[in-house]
């Protein structure tokens, strides 16, 4: 269907809605906002930055994500079951959602385009370690790979790397380094120096 | 079998801070995610039983864009629950559609 008959069609869709008084146009408008402007990785990053700085909480963030993560109090919906893997110097992990959409949005925001493709979906199933070399991670050859499928269950956030040189930085100047597709697993979080 | 070139990896990786990333591609497709979360959100459909039409239009027609199968998916999902039936949406927007001849 064209752009303009999809516009259309939902347009129509939303002044349904709004008449049957099932949805809110505000509403709409705050949570495409909250969504799209305010979470984006940010939240997440700060998650995985206070989890390298401090060790209680990086074990209360694996054992149960969800409530660690509750504990920074984001504003907005709450968080679906997230569960929190690690990376480590013999295994990187990696998530992707085969079946549709799955994503930890309360914390990394809108999922990328190229998460929601059928090449992502299929590849980084099928050939992760080609893929994540074409995506710009070229892990060594004894690094395993652990592939995460997100499900309705379970959104899974990469705790990556915290990198080498940066014990002088701050939780705050660390969230600044956390990418979006580092905490989906796709890059490494790298630090250049001051 | 090479789809690689399907996934749009040449984008930059922000950093955390800059947000300005384009998720949509279209207006419509934001203002869909919106409705559909404000329906799930507000508990009036749970996100599990969108979820599941989303896998089957999705496995239904891969080739299909992304949004396309989430519009289809709510449609669903509204009708299922008899909150809005084909008709209705269709009749509406034959009518948005005369208004801008």
């Amino acid at each position: 269907m064209s752009d303009d008959a999809m516009a259309t069609r939902i347009e129509a869709l939303e002044e349904l809605l709004t008449e049957k008084g099932l949805v809110d146009p505000e509403t709409v408008d705050r949570l495409i906002d909250h969504y799209t402007n305010r979470v984006g990785p940010m939240n997440g990053a700060k998650v995985i930055a206070r989890a390298w700085v401090d060790p209680a909480y990086k074990r209360r963030l694996l054992a149960d994500g969800t409530r660690a993560i509750a504990e920074f109090g984001f504003p907005g919906p709450g968080a679906a079951c997230i569960k929190v893997v690690a990376n480590t110097p013999e295994i990187h992990n990696v998530v992707v959602c085969t079946l549709c959409s799955c994503y930890p949005r309360s914390v990394l925001g809108v999922a990328p385009s190229w998460y929601k493709s059928p090449a992502y979906r299929s590849r980084m199933v099928a050939e992760p370690r080609a893929l994540l070399r074409e995506m710009g991670l070229d892990l060594d050859a004894r690094v395993q790979i652990r592939v995460w499928d997100s499900s309705g269950e379970a959104r899974f956030l990469v705790l990556p790397l915290r990198p080498e040189g940066t014990d002088d930085l701050s939780e705050a100047d660390l969230a600044e380094l956390v990418t979006r597709d580092a905490m989906i697993g796709v890059a490494e979080v790298v630090w250049s120096g001051p | 079998m090479n789809t690689f070139d399907r996934v749009d990896v040449a984008g930059p990786a922000p950093p955390p801070r800059s947000n300005g990333e384009v998720v949509f591609e279209a207006p419509w497709q934001q203002r869909l995610f919106g409705l559909t979360l404000a329906m799930t959100e507000t508990a009036a459909v749970p996100w599990e039983t969108f979820r599941t039409r989303l896998i089957g239009r999705i496995a239904e027609d891969e080739a299909r864009p992304y949004w396309e199968s989430w519009a289809a998916a709510l449609e669903d999902v509204l009708a299922a629950s008899a909150m809005l039936s084909t008709t209705d949406v269709d009749t509406r927007r034959n009518l948005l559609v005369q208004d801008t001849e």
